[in-house]
């Protein structure tokens, strides 16, 4: 049997916890970087996921347990019970991530097609197996690209069927749910500032640009670009951090964090 | 017979007998007594040299006379001239200067006659200098360069004396200078370096002296005054003594020494400035001011900005009046607010007379004032006026004028030029789209109530707008003014065919004005329930429009209508002119004695806006048609009306005039949204065409192309931008989100 040292046994145990990947998954993504935690989770990621076999008899047991008792389709009250079932809330952010895998066209729906190809792809048939996946697919949140796919797919998946925008309640709801994983500071200011001064629905472009302007404008906002493209929503919102004193706030912040 | 043989002439000998001629013409020149050459002296003066040339060798003299030729203005200078001139100072140096330089051109050209065989053979044979440059030559290095110095100083201090006023002898100065050319013998490098460039340093020196006095002591138009005067001065020199090619050295320096170094603080002078010229309209100084500063580099510059200021500063203060006496009149409640609006466009258009015969007069039509005009005219003629926009001002105002019975009683002439001066202004309006809607909406009002006053005028003035905004601008207002004239012959076929169809009776006298649609401001159209009487002439109209035309559609716009109605009161019969709501509101009163508000409304189908206004106007205005119970100031919808039998008035006919809605803001309103559609369209057409384009390119472009309308917002733009891709016709592109990419 192979000796780890200490310090290898333990970024072992971490990058399990963290991906929810087979120890043997973990051990070769560790040995490919070098050991650098890091680097295991940019190879870890970057590999194309081997299908594994999955049983069609299983997940149509499965199926067949969370639909609805009149339509083909499983629904709020299906849903639930799956959540029960998997022991996830079902405001947890990770059914988001869920619904991503199953290219789930609207929220609180799962077609049979998106219920079944979803967790194809995911390698479930089983409840054992989808709890052994939730870790994972929480995890995928911390990847910069997995998390923007995922981030754009939540608005036409909250958005009210038929409609081109999302409504502002659904919108906040969803943007303090997503920023609690990626630390953007001035999200509770935002949904503040669209509550006092917007009052309407978000557009795509609108929405899919906010997290443009998360990651590239620090919070104090000294590299923004006033005369850029971003959609007017943005830049009223940039007014209405100066206007506040807001960036004051935050400049004097972060003088008092390196003092 | 054999001839004699010449006898041979030994160089002393023969040079002893040129010795004796030289001799006697520098006796000449020194002005002794002495007889002048005869023929026979200047013969045997030729001939000896001549005869010592042509010798055979060893007895050829050419090259020791050719030097000896040299040697005699080298003698005579070094004991004649230079000691006469090194005796004398200042002028007189100078007058004698003049004198030996003439004696040397003489003496050259005698001694040249005399040696003139040398030039022919010997100079030739040999590429030598000729005997002339020779003698020019020793002129110049033996007196010219040990003097030249002396000369220039003295020179320059009598031009500064001139300066001073002076007397000099101008002639003098002019003989002198003339030396300095005719030394560089066809070059004129001699007087650049030797004279003019400490002329001109010495030039400098004196003004910048005398600026700087007069900056301090003058006021600006007295400083301009002398500046003037001092260029005219060293014009005049030049014309006087100076060679022609010193004139633009010398006028550069002065004038950059008297306006380019205190061009600043001579145009900013507090109470003499170009501000305080422009103020007081000192029209003759701002002349020579632009006169002189034109002549400077950049000059002009600072000149018409200070004019932009004033001009700016000038319309602002008439803004500011203007609002100032709006503010005036609402605190007197009187109900002439309108006027002062109208005041304020007349005063705007004295104004822009009065600046652009500025630009074209003091100004010389420079194209800087032209346009510090434009940018002084563009900012404030921005402004607006008590909540009114520039545009719909000037549409008031040209209405004002065309309508019947406006404020204003002109002549025809004056009609057309004071409408010719307000398409001038229009050029400074960024919205001219809002103009244009509102001056529309206007011209509707005159042509379909019979206001306008002249139809020349109405077309003329559209002709205006054509020229100056295009024919997209006034496609829809000609197309208004000859839906009139067709108008007017449309009613006499309709009048045609009812004498030719008797049966085709409307019972009242009728008159149909058609509208072509899309040229006209939309006009709301209810389904007014009309009395039976009108329904009839409806039929009748659509009938005769039928047999016209079969495939338009008529569209009943009833707010327009005027009726007149005898009104059979108890004291006496009236002639009511009305529009036709309230016509059809007073048919009702034929066959009821009393309505409540609900059945007026239920039976005439209108809204309750209408309704009250219509009802208010009958009954609470000044002409009480109506009774209202209760019998109080406004109109509500529990209120019954009776016909009051018992109104009379002194006159016979009466208009009875409906409140006017406030049109203002439903034309804004109007105007916004067709900049969206605008503005949509360009994004569009641009990105069609260009397929993919940057944000700030596709902002540029998009103001650019809608700039002759109205001035976009950017951020309107970005709000459009973002629309479209709601509606898909564009999207950002995948990496870089400030590209945008046509969906087709």
């Amino acid at each position: 049997m192979h000796k780890l040292g200490r310090g290898h046994r333990d970024k072992l145990q971490q990058f399990i916890t963290i991906t929810g990947a087979s120890e043997k998954l973990a051990l070769q993504a560790l040995k490919a970087s070098d050991w650098h935690l890091e680097g295991a989770f940019d190879f870890f990621y970057s590999q194309p996921q081997l299908k594994t076999f999955t049983d069609s008899r299983h997940l149509e047991e499965l199926y067949n347990r969370y639909k609805d008792a009149y339509v083909d389709m499983i629904l709020a009250d299906g849903i639930t019970l799956l959540c029960n079932d998997i022991q996830v809330d079902p405001q947890d952010i990770v059914m988001l991530v869920l619904s991503w895998h199953m290219k789930a066209g609207t929220m609180c729906e799962f077609s049979k097609k998106e219920f079944i190809e979803g967790l194809q792809s995911l390698g479930i048939d089983s409840l054992e197996k989808f709890r052994e996946k939730i870790p994972y697919m929480r995890s995928e949140l911390k990847d910069e690209q997995k998390f923007r796919e995922i981030y754009n797919f939540a608005f036409g998946w909250a958005k009210e069927k038929g409609q081109k925008s999302l409504a502002l309640d659904t919108a906040i709801g969803m943007w303090q749910l997503l920023f609690a994983e990626k630390q953007w500071p001035l999200v509770d200011h935002w949904c503040q500032f669209l509550q006092a001064r917007h009052n309407k629905a978000i557009s795509r472009d609108t929405w899919s640009q906010l997290l443009e302007f998360a990651k590239t404008v620090g919070s104090n906002l000294s590299d923004y670009d006033a005369e850029g493209a971003w959609p007017y929503l943005i830049d009223e919102f940039v007014e209405y951090l100066n206007e506040n004193g807001i960036i004051q706030n935050d400049l004097i912040n972060d003088s008092s964090l390196k003092r | 017979m054999s001839m004699s043989e010449r006898k041979t002439i030994d160089l002393d000998q023969g040079w002893d007998f040129m010795q004796k001629g030289i001799l006697k013409l520098k006796n000449i020149l020194e002005g002794l007594p002495e007889p002048q050459f005869s023929s026979e002296d200047y013969m045997m003066l030729y001939t000896t040299i001549y005869n010592m040339c042509t010798q055979k060798p060893p007895h050829d003299y050419s090259q020791q006379l050719y030097d000896k030729y040299r040697e005699s203005f080298e003698e005579y200078i070094v004991s004649t001239v230079l000691p006469s001139l090194r005796e004398k100072h200042d002028e007189f140096m100078l007058r004698e200067l003049v004198k030996r330089w003439a004696n040397h051109k003489i003496m050259v050209r005698w001694l040249s006659r005399f040696f003139h065989y040398l030039d022919r053979y010997f100079i030739a044979r040999r590429s030598l200098p000729p005997l002339n440059e020779v003698g020019l030559t020793c002129f110049r290095d033996l007196v010219y360069k040990e003097l030249n110095g002396k000369v220039r100083d003295a020179v320059i201090s009598l031009i500064d004396q001139e300066r001073e006023g002076e007397q000099i002898d101008r002639a003098l100065l002019k003989n002198v200078l003339d030396i300095f050319v005719e030394i560089g013998m066809g070059q004129m490098d001699h007087y650049e370096n030797d004279f003019e460039a400490a002329m001109l340093k010495d030039t400098s020196a004196y003004y910048s002296r005398k600026a700087s006095n007069w900056i301090l002591e003058d006021s600006c138009p007295d400083y301009m005054l002398k500046a003037e005067e001092c260029l005219k001065r060293e014009k005049d020199r030049v014309a006087h003594y100076l060679h022609s090619s010193s004139e633009p050295k010398l006028l550069e320096k002065v004038q950059h020494e008297l306006l380019s170094v205190y061009a600043n603080q001579l145009l900013e002078k507090e109470h003499s400035g170009c501000h305080a010229l422009l103020r007081d309209d000192k029209v003759e100084d701002l002349s020579r001011m632009f006169r002189l500063f034109s002549k400077i580099p950049r000059g002009l510059d600072p000149v018409s900005s200070i004019f932009k200021q004033h001009v700016t500063a000038e319309g602002m203060a008439l803004v500011k009046l203007a609002e100032d006496a709006v503010s005036t009149k609402k605190a007197e409640k009187k109900d002439i607010v309108g006027l002062q609006e109208q005041v304020f466009v007349r005063k705007v258009i004295e104004l822009h007379d009065k600046y652009l015969a500025y630009v074209n007069d003091c100004f010389q039509n420079h194209t800087l004032f032209h346009k510090a005009l434009k940018e002084a005219f563009e900012i404030f003629c921005n402004k607006g006026v008590a909540g009114s926009s520039s545009a719909e001002l000037l549409a008031t105002f040209c209405d004002n004028i065309l309508k019947k019975g406006g404020s204003e009683k002109l002549s025809d002439e004056a009609i057309e030029e004071t409408l010719e001066k307000v398409v001038k202004l229009l050029a400074y309006i960024s919205d001219k789209d809002l103009f244009a809607e509102f001056y529309r909406k206007k011209l509707a009002r005159r042509l379909l109530f019979d206001k306008s006053a002249n139809d020349d005028h109405e077309r003329s003035i559209l002709t205006k707008l054509k020229q100056q905004c295009g024919g997209q601008f006034t496609s829809k207002m000609e197309g208004m003014v000859t839906d009139l004239t067709l108008a007017k012959e449309n009613q006499t076929s309709f009048e045609e065919y009812l004498t030719n169809n008797p049966n085709a009776d409307p019972g009242i006298d009728l008159t149909v004005t058609v509208l072509t649609t899309g040229f006209w401001p939309s006009y709301k159209s209810f389904d007014l329930n009309l009395p039976a009487e009108m329904v009839r002439c409806v039929e009748v109209f659509k009938e005769f429009y039928q047999t016209k035309t079969k495939h338009r559609k008529l569209t009943w716009i009833y707010s327009l209508g005027t009726c007149n109605i005898s009104g059979k009161f108890d004291p006496k019969t009236v002639e009511l002119i009305v529009t036709t709501y309230q016509a059809s509101a007073l048919l009702l009163f034929n066959s009821s004695d009393r309505l409540s508000y609900s059945e007026i409304m239920t039976q005439l189908n209108l809204s309750d806006d209408d309704v009250i206004r219509l009802l208010h106007s009958l009954s609470c205005a000044k002409y009480k048609i109506l009774n209202k119970e209760p019998n109080t100031k406004t109109i509500s919808s529990t209120d019954y009306f009776e016909f009051n039998s018992k109104f009379t008035d002194k006159m016979r006919r009466i208009k009875i005039p409906l409140p006017p809605v406030d049109e203002k803001k439903k034309v804004i309103e109007d105007v916004d949204k067709d900049r969206r559609y605008a503005i949509d369209a360009s994004i569009v057409r641009i990105m069609k065409s260009r397929k993919v384009l940057s944000y700030q390119q596709l902002v540029m472009e998009c103001v650019e192309q809608l700039g002759r309308m109205f001035k976009p917002d950017v951020k309107a733009i970005k709000k459009r931008i973002e629309d479209l891709i709601s509606r898909d016709y564009l999207e950002r592109d995948k990496d870089n989100a400030n590209l945008f990419r046509y969906l087709a």
